[in-house]
Protein backbone atom coordinates (compact mmCIF):
# COMPACT_ATOMS: atom_id res chain seq x y z
CA UNK A 1 0.00 0.00 0.00
CA UNK A 2 1.34 3.42 -0.88
CA UNK A 3 -0.92 5.27 1.56
CA UNK A 4 -2.72 3.78 4.53
CA UNK A 5 -4.98 5.54 6.96
CA UNK A 6 -5.98 3.39 9.94
CA UNK A 7 -8.69 4.16 12.48
CA UNK A 8 -8.21 7.87 11.99
CA UNK A 9 -10.21 10.54 13.80
CA UNK A 10 -9.99 14.33 13.59
CA UNK A 11 -11.62 16.77 16.01
CA UNK A 12 -12.14 20.49 15.70
CA UNK A 13 -12.01 21.52 19.33
CA UNK A 14 -14.63 19.37 21.01
CA UNK A 15 -16.46 18.60 17.79
CA UNK A 16 -15.58 15.37 16.08
CA UNK A 17 -15.30 15.86 12.31
CA UNK A 18 -14.40 12.32 11.23
CA UNK A 19 -13.86 9.09 13.19
CA UNK A 20 -12.63 5.57 12.62
CA UNK A 21 -11.61 6.17 9.04
CA UNK A 22 -9.49 3.50 7.37
CA UNK A 23 -8.50 4.08 3.78
CA UNK A 24 -5.99 2.18 1.68
CA UNK A 25 -4.52 3.53 -1.51
CA UNK A 26 -2.64 1.15 -3.73
CA UNK A 27 0.18 2.53 -5.85
CA UNK A 28 -1.04 3.49 -9.32
CA UNK A 29 -4.73 3.41 -8.43
CA UNK A 30 -7.36 6.13 -8.37
CA UNK A 31 -9.27 6.11 -5.11
CA UNK A 32 -12.24 8.35 -4.54
CA UNK A 33 -13.92 9.57 -1.40
CA UNK A 34 -17.47 10.71 -2.04
CA UNK A 35 -20.05 12.12 0.29
CA UNK A 36 -22.33 15.06 0.84
CA UNK A 37 -21.47 18.51 2.06
CA UNK A 38 -19.93 18.39 5.55
CA UNK A 39 -19.38 14.63 5.48
CA UNK A 40 -15.69 15.01 6.32
CA UNK A 41 -14.03 14.55 2.93
CA UNK A 42 -11.88 17.67 3.15
CA UNK A 43 -10.91 16.90 6.73
CA UNK A 44 -9.78 13.40 5.72
CA UNK A 45 -7.64 14.77 2.90
CA UNK A 46 -6.19 17.47 5.16
CA UNK A 47 -5.19 14.82 7.67
CA UNK A 48 -3.39 12.90 4.94
CA UNK A 49 -1.31 15.89 3.84
CA UNK A 50 -0.54 17.07 7.35
CA UNK A 51 -2.80 20.11 7.49
CA UNK A 52 -5.02 18.51 10.15
CA UNK A 53 -3.83 16.49 13.15
CA UNK A 54 -5.29 13.13 14.07
CA UNK A 55 -6.71 12.64 17.52
CA UNK A 56 -6.64 8.85 16.99
CA UNK A 57 -5.29 6.43 14.46
CA UNK A 58 -2.32 6.60 12.15
CA UNK A 59 -1.27 7.30 8.58
CA UNK A 60 1.61 5.65 6.80
CA UNK A 61 3.00 6.68 3.45
CA UNK A 62 5.26 4.17 1.73
CA UNK A 63 5.58 2.38 5.06
CA UNK A 64 6.57 5.50 7.00
CA UNK A 65 4.44 7.12 9.71
CA UNK A 66 3.53 10.63 8.58
CA UNK A 67 0.67 11.63 10.87
CA UNK A 68 2.97 13.69 13.09
CA UNK A 69 4.69 15.55 10.27
CA UNK A 70 3.72 19.13 9.38
CA UNK A 71 2.38 19.68 5.86
CA UNK A 72 5.58 21.34 4.66
CA UNK A 73 7.46 18.08 5.39
CA UNK A 74 4.88 15.69 3.95
CA UNK A 75 5.08 17.23 0.47
CA UNK A 76 8.80 16.48 0.44
CA UNK A 77 8.01 12.77 0.75
CA UNK A 78 6.05 12.87 -2.50
CA UNK A 79 2.48 13.75 -1.58
CA UNK A 80 0.91 16.73 -3.33
CA UNK A 81 -2.43 18.19 -2.27
CA UNK A 82 -4.65 20.25 -4.57
CA UNK A 83 -6.76 21.93 -1.91
CA UNK A 84 -10.47 22.65 -1.94
CA UNK A 85 -11.13 25.99 -3.61
CA UNK A 86 -7.82 25.76 -5.56
CA UNK A 87 -5.94 28.18 -3.26
CA UNK A 88 -3.57 29.41 -5.93
CA UNK A 89 -1.43 32.40 -4.93
CA UNK A 90 -3.43 35.31 -6.40
CA UNK A 91 -0.62 37.87 -6.47
CA UNK A 92 2.02 35.61 -7.93
CA UNK A 93 2.22 35.15 -11.66
CA UNK A 94 1.17 31.87 -13.21
CA UNK A 95 4.77 30.82 -13.62
CA UNK A 96 5.71 31.89 -10.09
CA UNK A 97 2.83 29.76 -8.82
CA UNK A 98 4.14 26.78 -10.73
CA UNK A 99 7.72 27.31 -9.62
CA UNK A 100 6.57 27.64 -6.04
CA UNK A 101 5.19 24.11 -6.38
CA UNK A 102 8.79 23.00 -6.94
CA UNK A 103 10.02 24.89 -3.88
CA UNK A 104 11.73 21.89 -2.29
CA UNK A 105 13.37 20.62 -5.48
CA UNK A 106 16.97 21.62 -6.06
CA UNK A 107 17.56 19.98 -9.45
CA UNK A 108 17.03 22.98 -11.75
CA UNK A 109 17.25 20.97 -14.95
CA UNK A 110 14.55 18.52 -13.87
CA UNK A 111 12.34 21.38 -12.65
CA UNK A 112 12.69 23.17 -15.98
CA UNK A 113 11.80 19.96 -17.81
CA UNK A 114 8.71 19.46 -15.63
CA UNK A 115 7.67 23.06 -16.22
CA UNK A 116 7.81 22.41 -19.96
CA UNK A 117 5.76 19.25 -19.52
CA UNK A 118 3.11 21.12 -17.59
CA UNK A 119 3.01 23.87 -20.21
CA UNK A 120 2.56 21.15 -22.83
CA UNK A 121 -0.29 19.62 -20.84
CA UNK A 122 -1.91 23.01 -20.13
CA UNK A 123 -1.19 25.31 -23.08
CA UNK A 124 -3.36 28.05 -21.57
CA UNK A 125 -1.03 28.26 -18.59
CA UNK A 126 1.84 28.82 -20.96
CA UNK A 127 0.01 31.61 -22.78
CA UNK A 128 -0.64 33.30 -19.45
CA UNK A 129 2.62 32.49 -17.73
CA UNK A 130 3.39 36.09 -16.76
CA UNK A 131 -0.13 37.13 -15.77
CA UNK A 132 -1.25 37.45 -12.16
CA UNK A 133 -2.89 34.20 -11.18
CA UNK A 134 -5.93 36.07 -9.86
CA UNK A 135 -6.79 37.29 -13.37
CA UNK A 136 -7.51 33.77 -14.59
CA UNK A 137 -10.87 32.03 -14.88
CA UNK A 138 -11.97 29.38 -12.41
CA UNK A 139 -11.11 26.55 -14.77
CA UNK A 140 -7.69 27.97 -15.50
CA UNK A 141 -7.08 28.42 -11.79
CA UNK A 142 -7.93 24.76 -11.24
CA UNK A 143 -5.47 23.78 -13.98
CA UNK A 144 -2.90 25.99 -12.27
CA UNK A 145 -3.55 24.36 -8.91
CA UNK A 146 -3.08 20.93 -10.48
CA UNK A 147 0.03 22.09 -12.33
CA UNK A 148 1.48 23.56 -9.15
CA UNK A 149 0.94 20.25 -7.35
CA UNK A 150 2.56 18.30 -10.19
CA UNK A 151 5.62 20.57 -10.03
CA UNK A 152 6.59 18.90 -6.76
CA UNK A 153 7.04 15.68 -8.78
CA UNK A 154 4.68 13.75 -6.48
CA UNK A 155 4.07 10.03 -6.16
CA UNK A 156 0.51 10.65 -5.06
CA UNK A 157 -1.90 13.45 -5.86
CA UNK A 158 -4.68 14.39 -3.45
CA UNK A 159 -7.44 16.38 -5.14
CA UNK A 160 -10.26 18.06 -3.25
CA UNK A 161 -13.31 18.69 -5.43
CA UNK A 162 -11.47 19.74 -8.59
CA UNK A 163 -14.83 20.06 -10.40
CA UNK A 164 -16.32 22.48 -7.90
CA UNK A 165 -17.98 25.51 -9.47
CA UNK A 166 -16.81 24.74 -12.99
CA UNK A 167 -18.77 24.56 -16.24
CA UNK A 168 -19.45 21.03 -17.58
CA UNK A 169 -16.99 21.47 -20.45
CA UNK A 170 -14.21 22.32 -18.02
CA UNK A 171 -15.18 19.47 -15.71
CA UNK A 172 -14.80 17.16 -18.69
CA UNK A 173 -11.32 18.58 -19.34
CA UNK A 174 -10.34 17.97 -15.74
CA UNK A 175 -11.63 14.41 -15.97
CA UNK A 176 -9.45 13.84 -19.02
CA UNK A 177 -6.44 15.20 -17.15
CA UNK A 178 -7.03 12.83 -14.24
CA UNK A 179 -7.37 9.92 -16.65
CA UNK A 180 -4.14 10.86 -18.37
CA UNK A 181 -2.27 11.20 -15.09
CA UNK A 182 -3.57 7.84 -13.99
CA UNK A 183 -2.59 6.26 -17.30
CA UNK A 184 0.93 7.58 -16.72
CA UNK A 185 1.00 5.75 -13.40
CA UNK A 186 0.10 8.54 -10.97
CA UNK A 187 -1.67 7.49 -7.79
CA UNK A 188 -4.68 9.73 -7.13
CA UNK A 189 -7.00 10.30 -4.19
CA UNK A 190 -10.01 12.17 -5.51
CA UNK A 191 -12.54 13.79 -3.22
CA UNK A 192 -15.79 14.71 -4.94
CA UNK A 193 -19.39 15.67 -4.37
CA UNK A 194 -19.86 14.91 -8.05
CA UNK A 195 -20.20 11.16 -7.44
CA UNK A 196 -21.02 10.33 -11.04
CA UNK A 197 -17.71 11.76 -12.20
CA UNK A 198 -15.72 10.32 -9.31
CA UNK A 199 -17.06 6.78 -9.69
CA UNK A 200 -16.36 6.90 -13.40
CA UNK A 201 -12.72 7.86 -12.82
CA UNK A 202 -11.90 5.75 -9.77
CA UNK A 203 -10.87 2.16 -9.27
CA UNK A 204 -11.99 2.04 -5.66
CA UNK A 205 -14.36 4.24 -3.69
CA UNK A 206 -15.21 5.15 -0.12
CA UNK A 207 -18.47 6.77 0.92
CA UNK A 208 -18.35 9.15 3.88
CA UNK A 209 -21.48 10.06 5.79
CA UNK A 210 -21.39 12.53 8.71
CA UNK A 211 -17.82 11.68 9.59
CA UNK A 212 -18.10 7.90 9.28
CA UNK A 213 -17.21 5.53 6.50
CA UNK A 214 -20.57 4.20 5.34
CA UNK A 215 -19.52 2.05 2.40
CA UNK A 216 -16.52 1.05 0.39
CA UNK A 217 -15.80 -1.08 -2.61
CA UNK A 218 -14.68 -1.13 -6.22
CA UNK A 219 -16.04 1.96 -7.95
CA UNK A 220 -18.04 -0.08 -10.44
CA UNK A 221 -19.81 -1.98 -7.66
CA UNK A 222 -20.64 1.20 -5.77
CA UNK A 223 -21.97 2.68 -8.95
CA UNK A 224 -24.57 -0.11 -9.02
CA UNK A 225 -25.24 0.02 -5.30
CA UNK A 226 -28.87 0.91 -4.48
CA UNK A 227 -28.01 3.28 -1.64
CA UNK A 228 -25.33 5.07 -3.63
CA UNK A 229 -27.63 5.40 -6.62
CA UNK A 230 -30.42 6.84 -4.51
CA UNK A 231 -28.32 9.11 -2.30
CA UNK A 232 -25.52 10.32 -4.58
CA UNK A 233 -26.36 9.61 -8.19
CA UNK A 234 -29.96 10.76 -8.08
CA UNK A 235 -31.18 7.74 -10.02
CA UNK B 1 10.28 80.60 -5.37
CA UNK B 2 11.39 77.91 -7.80
CA UNK B 3 14.49 77.47 -5.67
CA UNK B 4 12.38 76.96 -2.59
CA UNK B 5 10.22 74.40 -4.35
CA UNK B 6 13.26 72.49 -5.60
CA UNK B 7 14.90 72.58 -2.21
CA UNK B 8 11.74 71.37 -0.49
CA UNK B 9 11.43 68.65 -3.11
CA UNK B 10 14.93 67.41 -2.28
CA UNK B 11 14.12 67.45 1.43
CA UNK B 12 10.97 65.47 0.74
CA UNK B 13 12.87 62.93 -1.32
CA UNK B 14 15.22 62.42 1.60
CA UNK B 15 12.33 61.89 4.06
CA UNK B 16 10.59 59.58 1.64
CA UNK B 17 13.74 57.47 1.44
CA UNK B 18 14.10 56.58 5.08
CA UNK B 19 10.36 56.44 5.76
CA UNK B 20 9.92 53.95 2.93
CA UNK B 21 12.72 51.75 4.28
CA UNK B 22 10.96 51.62 7.64
CA UNK B 23 7.45 51.25 6.19
CA UNK B 24 8.35 48.50 3.74
CA UNK B 25 9.80 46.42 6.57
CA UNK B 26 6.68 47.00 8.65
CA UNK B 27 4.47 45.91 5.75
CA UNK B 28 6.62 42.87 4.97
CA UNK B 29 6.41 41.66 8.57
CA UNK B 30 2.68 42.24 8.69
CA UNK B 31 2.19 40.51 5.36
CA UNK B 32 4.04 37.33 6.29
CA UNK B 33 3.28 37.08 10.00
CA UNK B 34 0.04 39.01 10.39
CA UNK B 35 1.61 40.94 13.25
CA UNK B 36 1.80 44.71 13.63
CA UNK B 37 5.30 45.27 14.92
CA UNK B 38 5.02 48.25 17.24
CA UNK B 39 8.72 47.94 18.05
CA UNK B 40 9.63 48.78 14.47
CA UNK B 41 10.50 52.40 15.32
CA UNK B 42 12.81 51.13 18.04
CA UNK B 43 14.62 48.92 15.52
CA UNK B 44 15.24 52.16 13.60
CA UNK B 45 16.51 53.68 16.86
CA UNK B 46 18.74 50.64 17.49
CA UNK B 47 20.37 51.18 14.09
CA UNK B 48 21.11 54.79 15.02
CA UNK B 49 22.66 53.74 18.34
CA UNK B 50 24.92 51.26 16.58
CA UNK B 51 26.34 54.35 14.88
CA UNK B 52 26.61 56.15 18.23
CA UNK B 53 28.48 53.21 19.77
CA UNK B 54 30.75 52.15 16.94
CA UNK B 55 31.19 55.28 14.83
CA UNK B 56 31.05 58.06 17.40
CA UNK B 57 32.50 55.83 20.13
CA UNK B 58 34.97 53.38 18.65
CA UNK B 59 35.63 55.43 15.51
CA UNK B 60 35.17 52.47 13.20
CA UNK B 61 34.78 53.30 9.48
CA UNK B 62 31.20 54.32 8.66
CA UNK B 63 30.69 51.68 5.96
CA UNK B 64 31.72 48.92 8.34
CA UNK B 65 29.41 50.37 10.99
CA UNK B 66 26.59 50.39 8.45
CA UNK B 67 27.15 46.71 7.67
CA UNK B 68 27.29 45.83 11.36
CA UNK B 69 24.15 47.90 12.04
CA UNK B 70 22.25 46.14 9.27
CA UNK B 71 23.16 42.69 10.55
CA UNK B 72 22.79 43.54 14.23
CA UNK B 73 19.28 44.95 13.84
CA UNK B 74 18.36 42.10 11.48
CA UNK B 75 19.37 39.72 14.25
CA UNK B 76 17.23 41.65 16.72
CA UNK B 77 14.39 40.85 14.32
CA UNK B 78 15.31 37.16 14.41
CA UNK B 79 15.35 37.32 18.21
CA UNK B 80 11.86 38.83 18.24
CA UNK B 81 10.61 36.14 15.86
CA UNK B 82 12.01 33.28 17.90
CA UNK B 83 11.14 34.52 21.39
CA UNK B 84 7.85 36.33 20.82
CA UNK B 85 6.16 35.97 17.48
CA UNK B 86 6.69 32.24 16.98
CA UNK B 87 5.20 31.20 20.34
CA UNK B 88 2.38 33.69 19.66
CA UNK B 89 1.84 32.60 16.04
CA UNK B 90 -1.86 31.92 16.51
CA UNK B 91 -2.38 35.03 18.61
CA UNK B 92 -1.84 38.26 16.63
CA UNK B 93 -3.05 40.43 19.51
CA UNK B 94 -0.52 38.73 21.79
CA UNK B 95 2.17 39.41 19.19
CA UNK B 96 1.21 43.06 19.10
CA UNK B 97 1.34 43.36 22.91
CA UNK B 98 4.68 41.54 23.01
CA UNK B 99 6.07 43.92 20.40
CA UNK B 100 5.05 46.87 22.62
CA UNK B 101 6.92 45.19 25.47
CA UNK B 102 9.97 44.79 23.25
CA UNK B 103 9.71 48.47 22.30
CA UNK B 104 9.92 49.43 25.97
CA UNK B 105 12.84 47.09 26.60
CA UNK B 106 14.81 48.56 23.71
CA UNK B 107 14.06 52.12 24.86
CA UNK B 108 15.11 51.28 28.42
CA UNK B 109 18.30 49.60 27.21
CA UNK B 110 19.16 52.62 25.07
CA UNK B 111 18.48 55.03 27.94
CA UNK B 112 20.55 53.01 30.41
CA UNK B 113 23.46 52.53 28.05
CA UNK B 114 23.60 55.89 26.32
CA UNK B 115 21.53 58.24 28.49
CA UNK B 116 18.23 59.85 27.61
CA UNK B 117 19.70 62.92 26.00
CA UNK B 118 20.50 63.42 22.38
CA UNK B 119 23.62 61.49 21.42
CA UNK B 120 26.33 63.12 19.36
CA UNK B 121 27.13 61.69 15.95
CA UNK B 122 29.94 63.40 14.04
CA UNK B 123 29.15 64.09 10.38
CA UNK B 124 30.28 61.38 7.99
CA UNK B 125 30.81 63.96 5.30
CA UNK B 126 30.44 67.72 5.29
CA UNK B 127 30.20 67.93 1.56
CA UNK B 128 27.24 69.64 -0.02
CA UNK B 129 26.18 69.53 -3.62
CA UNK B 130 25.13 73.02 -4.64
CA UNK B 131 22.70 73.04 -7.54
CA UNK B 132 22.30 76.76 -7.09
CA UNK B 133 22.79 79.22 -4.28
CA UNK B 134 19.64 78.15 -2.55
CA UNK B 135 19.23 74.56 -3.75
CA UNK B 136 21.65 72.41 -1.82
CA UNK B 137 21.85 68.70 -1.11
CA UNK B 138 24.15 67.56 1.71
CA UNK B 139 25.98 64.46 0.52
CA UNK B 140 24.93 62.50 3.62
CA UNK B 141 21.32 63.00 2.52
CA UNK B 142 22.26 61.83 -0.94
CA UNK B 143 23.64 58.65 0.68
CA UNK B 144 20.27 58.06 2.33
CA UNK B 145 18.43 58.51 -0.97
CA UNK B 146 20.80 56.27 -2.91
CA UNK B 147 20.89 53.60 -0.22
CA UNK B 148 17.10 53.50 0.03
CA UNK B 149 16.87 53.19 -3.72
CA UNK B 150 19.50 50.44 -3.70
CA UNK B 151 18.03 48.42 -0.84
CA UNK B 152 14.48 48.65 -2.16
CA UNK B 153 15.70 47.50 -5.58
CA UNK B 154 17.50 44.58 -3.97
CA UNK B 155 14.39 43.68 -2.02
CA UNK B 156 12.31 43.80 -5.18
CA UNK B 157 14.79 41.55 -6.99
CA UNK B 158 14.78 39.14 -4.07
CA UNK B 159 10.98 38.99 -3.95
CA UNK B 160 10.42 38.57 -7.68
CA UNK B 161 13.44 36.63 -8.92
CA UNK B 162 14.38 34.10 -6.23
CA UNK B 163 12.62 31.01 -4.93
CA UNK B 164 12.76 32.29 -1.37
CA UNK B 165 11.23 35.54 -2.58
CA UNK B 166 8.33 33.67 -4.18
CA UNK B 167 8.03 31.61 -1.02
CA UNK B 168 7.80 34.74 1.10
CA UNK B 169 5.06 36.23 -1.07
CA UNK B 170 3.22 32.90 -1.30
CA UNK B 171 3.27 32.51 2.43
CA UNK B 172 2.01 36.08 2.89
CA UNK B 173 -0.89 35.39 0.52
CA UNK B 174 -1.91 31.96 1.82
CA UNK B 175 0.26 30.37 4.54
CA UNK B 176 -1.57 27.05 4.41
CA UNK B 177 -1.35 26.68 0.64
CA UNK B 178 2.32 27.66 0.97
CA UNK B 179 2.85 24.89 3.53
CA UNK B 180 1.45 22.45 0.97
CA UNK B 181 4.31 23.47 -1.34
CA UNK B 182 6.87 22.71 1.37
CA UNK B 183 7.25 26.30 2.52
CA UNK B 184 7.45 26.42 6.29
CA UNK B 185 6.01 29.49 7.95
CA UNK B 186 8.83 29.40 10.52
CA UNK B 187 11.30 29.78 7.70
CA UNK B 188 9.50 32.61 5.92
CA UNK B 189 8.80 34.37 9.23
CA UNK B 190 12.53 34.35 10.00
CA UNK B 191 13.37 35.78 6.59
CA UNK B 192 10.68 38.46 6.84
CA UNK B 193 11.75 39.49 10.33
CA UNK B 194 15.41 39.65 9.40
CA UNK B 195 14.80 41.71 6.29
CA UNK B 196 12.15 43.94 7.86
CA UNK B 197 14.25 44.68 10.92
CA UNK B 198 17.45 45.13 8.90
CA UNK B 199 15.74 47.70 6.66
CA UNK B 200 14.62 49.69 9.72
CA UNK B 201 18.12 49.34 11.16
CA UNK B 202 19.84 50.60 8.04
CA UNK B 203 17.45 53.55 7.92
CA UNK B 204 18.55 54.38 11.48
CA UNK B 205 22.22 53.97 10.56
CA UNK B 206 21.85 56.26 7.54
CA UNK B 207 19.95 59.03 9.27
CA UNK B 208 21.88 58.98 12.56
CA UNK B 209 24.30 61.72 11.45
CA UNK B 210 21.39 63.90 10.28
CA UNK B 211 18.76 63.76 13.00
CA UNK B 212 18.52 63.87 16.74
CA UNK B 213 19.49 60.43 18.10
CA UNK B 214 17.70 59.71 21.36
CA UNK B 215 15.86 56.74 22.90
CA UNK B 216 12.48 58.08 21.74
CA UNK B 217 13.39 58.84 18.15
CA UNK B 218 11.37 55.84 16.94
CA UNK B 219 8.05 57.58 17.61
CA UNK B 220 7.81 60.03 14.77
CA UNK B 221 9.10 57.60 12.18
CA UNK B 222 6.76 54.80 13.25
CA UNK B 223 3.77 57.12 13.01
CA UNK B 224 4.79 58.09 9.51
CA UNK B 225 5.36 54.42 8.67
CA UNK B 226 1.94 53.40 9.99
CA UNK B 227 0.21 56.12 7.99
CA UNK B 228 2.11 55.11 4.90
CA UNK B 229 1.43 51.40 5.39
CA UNK B 230 -2.29 52.04 5.80
CA UNK B 231 -2.56 54.50 2.92
CA UNK B 232 -0.54 52.24 0.64
CA UNK B 233 -2.84 49.33 1.41
CA UNK B 234 -1.76 47.07 4.25
CA UNK B 235 0.14 44.17 2.79
CA UNK B 236 1.22 45.96 -0.38
CA UNK B 237 4.94 46.70 -0.57
CA UNK B 238 4.59 48.81 -3.74
CA UNK B 239 1.81 50.70 -2.01
CA UNK B 240 4.09 51.40 0.95
CA UNK B 241 6.78 52.86 -1.29
CA UNK B 242 4.38 55.01 -3.32
CA UNK B 243 2.62 56.20 -0.18
CA UNK B 244 5.97 56.99 1.48
CA UNK B 245 6.87 59.28 -1.36
CA UNK B 246 3.43 60.90 -1.37
CA UNK B 247 3.39 61.31 2.39
CA UNK B 248 6.91 62.71 2.57
CA UNK B 249 6.18 65.26 -0.14
CA UNK B 250 2.95 66.43 1.45
CA UNK B 251 4.45 66.50 4.92
CA UNK B 252 7.64 68.29 3.91
CA UNK B 253 5.88 70.88 1.79
CA UNK B 254 3.28 71.65 4.44
CA UNK B 255 6.00 71.87 7.09
CA UNK B 256 7.98 74.28 4.94
CA UNK B 257 5.10 76.54 3.95
CA UNK B 258 3.02 76.29 7.17
CA UNK B 259 4.40 74.35 10.11
CA UNK B 260 5.04 70.86 11.46
CA UNK B 261 1.83 70.47 13.45
CA UNK B 262 -0.30 71.38 10.44
CA UNK B 263 1.76 68.91 8.43
CA UNK B 264 0.99 66.10 10.91
CA UNK B 265 -2.70 66.98 10.79
CA UNK B 266 -2.63 67.08 7.00
CA UNK B 267 -0.95 63.68 6.85
CA UNK B 268 -3.55 62.08 9.11
CA UNK B 269 -6.41 63.80 7.27
CA UNK B 270 -5.18 62.52 3.95
CA UNK B 271 -5.01 59.03 5.42
CA UNK B 272 -8.64 59.33 6.53
CA UNK B 273 -9.69 60.61 3.11
CA UNK B 274 -7.95 57.73 1.35
CA UNK B 275 -9.58 55.26 3.73
CA UNK B 276 -13.02 56.75 3.16
CA UNK B 277 -12.63 56.62 -0.62
CA UNK B 278 -10.84 53.27 -0.73
CA UNK B 279 -10.96 51.41 2.61
CA UNK B 280 -8.30 48.92 1.53
CA UNK B 281 -5.73 51.64 0.82
CA UNK B 282 -4.35 52.67 -2.54
CA UNK B 283 -2.86 49.31 -3.52
CA UNK B 284 -4.64 47.05 -1.06
CA UNK B 285 -6.88 44.11 -1.79
CA UNK B 286 -9.80 43.28 0.43
CA UNK B 287 -8.70 39.97 1.89
CA UNK B 288 -5.86 41.23 4.09
CA UNK B 289 -7.43 44.44 5.31
N1 LIG C 1 -12.13 24.61 10.71
C1 LIG C 1 -13.21 23.96 11.19
N2 LIG C 1 -13.64 24.21 12.46
C2 LIG C 1 -14.71 23.56 12.96
N3 LIG C 1 -15.40 22.63 12.30
C3 LIG C 1 -15.03 22.33 11.05
C4 LIG C 1 -13.91 23.00 10.42
N4 LIG C 1 -13.77 22.50 9.17
C5 LIG C 1 -14.77 21.60 9.03
N5 LIG C 1 -15.51 21.49 10.13
C6 LIG C 1 -16.64 20.57 10.33
O1 LIG C 1 -16.18 19.27 10.12
C7 LIG C 1 -17.14 18.52 9.39
C8 LIG C 1 -16.52 18.00 8.12
O2 LIG C 1 -16.21 19.07 7.24
P1 LIG C 1 -15.44 18.88 5.88
O3 LIG C 1 -14.31 17.96 6.10
O4 LIG C 1 -15.13 20.22 5.35
O5 LIG C 1 -16.54 18.17 4.99
P2 LIG C 1 -16.66 18.04 3.40
O6 LIG C 1 -15.36 18.35 2.79
O7 LIG C 1 -17.06 16.62 3.20
O8 LIG C 1 -17.73 18.98 2.97
C9 LIG C 1 -18.31 19.46 9.13
O9 LIG C 1 -19.28 19.19 10.12
C10 LIG C 1 -17.73 20.82 9.31
O10 LIG C 1 -18.69 21.70 9.79
MG1 LIG D 1 -14.92 19.76 1.38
Amino acid sequence: MLLEMKGAAVDYGRVSAVRDISINVEEGSVVTIIGGNGAGKTTTLRAMSGLARLSRGEITFDGKRIDNLPADKVVGLGMAHVPEGRRIFPDLTVEENLRTGAFLRRDKVAVAADLDKIYAKFPRLKERRSQWAKTMSGGEQQMLAIGRALMSDPRILLMDEPSMGLAPVIVEEIAVIIEELSAQGMTVVLVEQNAELALELADYAYVLETGNLALEGPAKELHDNEHVRAAYLGI
Amino acid sequence: MLDLLLQTGLNALYSASYISLVAVGLVLIFGVMGIVNFAHGELFMAGAYVVVALYSGFKLPYLLVAAIGLIFVGCLGLLMERTMFRPLRTNPLGGLVASIGFLMILQALASMTFGVRMAFVPPVTQEVIEFSERVRLPVQRLYVILAAFGFLTLLWLFLTKTRFGWALRASAQDPEAAALQGISINQTAKIAMFIGAALAGIAGVLTAPLISVNPHMGHSVIIAAFIVAIVGGVGSLEGAVVASVAYAFVHTFVTTFFDGVIADITGLSLMLIVLIIKPTGLFGTADRA
